[in-house]
């Protein structure tokens, strides 16, 4: 079976020279959920923006990045994009349409799929994310919950093979960030996670990636990596309380 | 306190004018402006007529009179630094009255038509007749990110405010500029985010 995610050996330096990253390597199987963490300016994000060739600017033939088996390249790149769902750290971002289901249908409508599929796909996203009703409401008006669910929709309205989220958590109140969590834990999709939400990835993940200065330096099952508290510290990460102990409200690692 | 000004009110607001089409207000609100740029200035009639019509049209729409009278205060002073040059000139003698009348009933209606009528509604009238796909991206792009910016613009002068010690004017206005500038900057970054987030999801 091939992976759903094949990095190797991926380098990038952005314009200003900045070396983002040095020889990335990792794979991430079909139906798994794997966790991406380091510190700020590790290379979380720009490994992201790579898995749906936003980067490089201009695309090379090499295969560093393959989806699905199939090497992310200039010929492919239109169908990476349907396999690759790829929610952004920001909602502003993503959401640049004037209405929620005008946001949700843009990804499907770009796919070519007739009206009423459009429509079929809306409905059937925005109940997924809990959002039955906003499809009227304005992207500006949401708040902050209900934007990140919204560009869930969005990009879940595509359909898309492998779900790739940057910090899907990040400013998000405890209640928003448990509704978000439950949400992605009924996706079935493959998921690669970028956060620094590490009770998230203990809870959702099965397998963790540690990156920093743009190397990977950890590779392994949640729980082994987590629970390496040197590890954790030397890249800017800490062991989460949910593994020092047992959670107040009974949920387990 | 800026997207007070460039919100919209017709959210809170159910009325009569909220719920006609959104064509027949566009169509409406077209005959008015053009009409009104067009006449000469002895078609008293068409003035009255005019006026009433979006007087009543206000009334209707419960809108309150500060919110109209702000947002044509935010809006008038080029047009009344127009009628103010007219005012100033003996050969156009009068003509001021009219250049403020026909600007104040242009105005009035845009602001009538944009605060009854959802801005998604406006941009399907203006796909439906047909105006170029790019140019409703660009507004709708404009619309969304007008609040995003102007929040963004608060945040940061409220920053600056907070650490702003002196009551120096030419300081003040460096760091404005610094801030507007750094504004600037920040939205190109987010247009290339918003431009790669749109890509994520098949733009072509």
């Amino acid at each position: 079976m091939n992976n759903a995610i094949q990095v190797a050996n991926l380098t990038y330096r952005y314009h200003d020279g900045t070396e983002a990253l040095r020889g990335v390597s990792f794979s991430v199987a079909q139906g798994e959920c794997v966790g991406l963490l380091g510190p700020n300016g590790s290379g979380k994000s720009t490994v992201l923006l790579h898995l749906n060739g936003i980067l490089p600017e201009k695309l090379s033939w090499n295969g560093a990045v393959q989806v699905l088996g199939q090497p992310v390249t200039p010929d492919n790149i239109e169908t990476i994009r349907r396999q690759v769902g790829l929610v952004f750290q920001d909602p502003d971002d993503q959401l640049f349409c004037p209405t929620v289901e005008e946001d949700v249908a843009f990804g499907p409508e770009q796919l070519g799929l007739s009206e009423a599929e459009v429509k079929a796909r809306v409905t059937s996203a925005l109940a997924q994310v809990g959002l039955e009703g906003f499809g009227r409401r304005a992207t500006h008006h949401l708040s902050h919950g209900e934007k990140r669910r919204a560009c869930l929709a969005g990009v879940m309205a595509c359909e898309p093979t492998v779900l790739v989220l940057d910090e899907p958590t990040s400013d998000l109140d405890p209640r928003g960030r448990r509704e978000f969590k439950a949400l992605l834990r009924r996706v079935t999709a493959t998921k690669l996670i970028a956060t620094h939400d590490l009770e998230l990835v203990v809870e959702l993940c099965s397998r963790a990636i540690v990156l920093d200065h743009g190397s990977v330096v950890a590779d392994g099952l949640v729980v082994d990596l987590l629970n390496d508290e040197e590890l954790m510290l030397a890249h800017g990460l800490e062991r989460p309380h949910i593994l020092r102990h047992h959670h107040p409200h009974g949920e387990e690692a | 306190m800026i997207n007070d000004l460039v919100g919209h009110h017709h959210n809170r607001l159910e009325n009569p004018i909220t719920r006609l089409p959104a064509e027949l207000k566009l169509d409406v609100a077209l005959v008015i402006i053009v009409g009104t740029v067009v006449v000469p200035p002895w078609w008293i009639g068409w003035f009255a007529s005019a006026g009433l019509l979006v007087i009543l049209a206000v009334l209707f729409s419960r809108i309150p009179l500060v919110f109209l009278l702000k947002r044509l205060a935010w809006l008038s002073p080029l047009i009344l630094s127009v009628a103010l040059v007219n005012a100033l000139q003996p050969a156009a003698r009068g003509s001021w009255v009219i250049v403020a009348m026909r600007s104040t009933l242009c105005l009035l209606t845009v602001i009538l038509v944009s605060n009854t009528t959802p801005f998604s509604k406006i941009l399907r009238v203006l796909k439906r007749v047909r105006v170029p796909g790019l140019l409703i991206t660009t507004i709708a792009l404009m619309h969304r990110y007008l609040f995003v910016l102007t929040s963004e613009a608060e945040r940061m002068a409220r920053a600056r405010a907070s650490r702003t010690f002196v009551r120096d004017r030419r300081a003040r206005w460096q760091t404005l500029s610094t801030v507007v500038g750094r504004l600037f900057v920040r939205a190109s970054e987010r247009a290339e985010r918003i431009y790669d987030a749109m890509c994520a999801r098949g733009w072509k």
